[in-house]
């Protein structure tokens, strides 16, 4: 165990951390959509839609022309005009005849934007088309367009005269795809690092670097301590039972920093601190388990006994903290990623930009956590020697 | 044992005191605005005030030693 004593790895436990935590700040997150109003639209007037987005650089000379689409199912719709008001906020002109109504299956409207800095980001179901009630086809174009030329300034008028026209081509032949543009960009991709953006989890998805970790901790911090305890059984070194205990205790540490950051985590994500999850019931059990190891030693009073009753206890702990944790969430839906699957490693769940940060966290943490396991280790040798 | 369970109770009562927060959901406006950076922030406290708690338990086992009449031989 003189790995205990070694200064470099805690060298590099700090330096992980510390790259973790301060660099993973400097990486912005991936531009997105995060409003846009009205969330409701109907046919035949013109709407402006205001388009706030987070992290954009619609002014950015490097971005190019900046391109805007209405999306309903996989047909894009253009809009009439587009006005950048900032880096960050837009507006659209949109419009939509009754016409054409019936041909969009999907109302509800996803607003998609492309620049060439910033790659293509959406807001999925951004806006719902309220469909107004149709009669015969021929009465409503008519009406329609009667209704058009009445009430609808000139302005609108010219604007959609063209459209109309075509319209009513469009009307005869049966096409209906009216609106439907050609949708050419640049780049697809934001062209800088960044984490992606994640409706309901925006900022949160650097909790990937600190709530996740916890987690690998405790089980490795679990599994040091399951071989100690095969080995005093084995052997009858008390050496072994003391590194097994402390162990246990520097897991729980970690498990229920685990349990609290995923709490709060919980609240702002999924919306209340605890959820009936299996994940979350799991890892709850889980912990109490090792409570239970905690008290099983406590109530033991003669040394021996209770080190061969603890080494037992412990390999049957870690038998069914495996099961709660990593196999029972894995057979049933969980909120967690990867339900069903391998969480944290699929390509679904981690993006490049985020493998270079949580690799190192993994490591960086489990390193924190055999650290502070050795002081608690010689902490428990010396007051042994000194019978305390 | 005993301080073990000890040390848990500062954590679990911060979840408590929380926990009362659901009559006013507006109140965590703070929590979600600028797209719920202060949740990291919370996070990583919570991180920190666990190693500190881990930190204050052992400097006390550490003056406990210091005190033992065994170690001042």
């Amino acid at each position: 165990m003189n790995w205990l004593y070694k200064k470099w790895w805690k060298c590099l436990c700090v330096a992980l951390l510390f790259y973790v935590i301060v660099g993973s700040f400097f990486v912005p997150l991936s531009p997105g959509i995060s409003k846009v109003s009205p969330i409701t639209f109907s046919p035949d007037s013109l709407y402006t839609f205001q388009i706030t987005a987070y992290n954009a650089h619609f002014k950015n000379p490097e971005a190019g022309k900046v391109q805007f689409w209405m999306k309903s199912g996989n047909d894009y719709y253009c809009p009439d005009s587009v006005r950048i008001i900032n880096d960050n906020k837009a507006e659209v002109k949109f419009i939509i005849s009754s016409l054409y109504q019936d041909s969009i299956k999907q109302p509800n409207f996803d607003i998609v934007a492309n620049n060439d800095l910033d790659g293509t980001f959406a807001l999925r179901e951004g806006t719902t088309f309220i469909k107004t009630y149709t009669g015969t086809k021929d009465s409503l174009a008519a009406k329609t367009i009667a209704h058009l030329d009445d009430s609808i300034g000139s302005a609108l008028k010219n604007e959609s005269k063209e459209r109309i026209t075509d319209a009513s081509v469009l009307y005869t032949n049966g096409s209906g795809k009216l609106f439907k543009c050609a949708v050419e960009v640049k780049h697809n991709k934001h062209q800088f690092t960044a984490f992606p953006y994640r409706e309901i989890l925006y900022e949160t998805i650097r909790n990937t670097f600190f709530h996740v970790p916890m987690w690998f901790v405790m089980t490795a911090l679990v599994f040091f301590s399951i071989v100690y305890s095969i080995m005093f059984l084995a052997k009858g070194n008390m050496r072994y039972d003391v590194y097994a205990h402390q162990a246990i205790v520097a897991a729980i540490l970690f498990g229920i920093c685990g349990l609290c950051t995923g709490a709060v985590w919980a609240k702002n994500t999924w919306g209340q601190y605890w959820v009936n999850d299996p994940k979350l019931n799991g890892a709850a059990v889980g912990v109490i388990i090792y409570f239970a190891y905690i008290i099983l030693r406590g109530s033991i009073t003669d040394d021996i006994k209770r080190a061969r009753i603890a080494a037992v206890y412990n390999i049957f702990a870690l038998v069914v903290f495996l099961l709660f944790i990593f196999i029972i969430p894995r057979l049933t839906d969980s909120l967690h990623p990867g339900n069903g699957g391998n969480p944290a490693f699929s390509k679904y769940d981690l993006d490049n930009s985020l493998r270079i940060f949580f690799y190192p966290a993994v490591i960086g943490w489990i390193l924190l956590g055999f650290w502070i396991l050795s002081i608690l280790i010689r902490m428990k040798l010396i007051e042994q020697k000194h019978e305390l | 044992m005993k301080k073990y369970f000890l040390l848990i109770i500062p954590i679990l009562a911060n979840l408590i005191l929380c926990a009362q927060g659901d009559i006013s959901a507006d109140n965590n406006d703070m929590m979600r605005s600028n797209h719920k950076i202060y949740v990291v922030a919370a996070v990583l406290a919570i991180i920190l005030t666990a190693i500190f708690i881990f930190l204050f338990s052992i400097e006390r086992r550490l003056k406990k030693l210091e005190n033992s009449p065994s170690a001042n031989r």
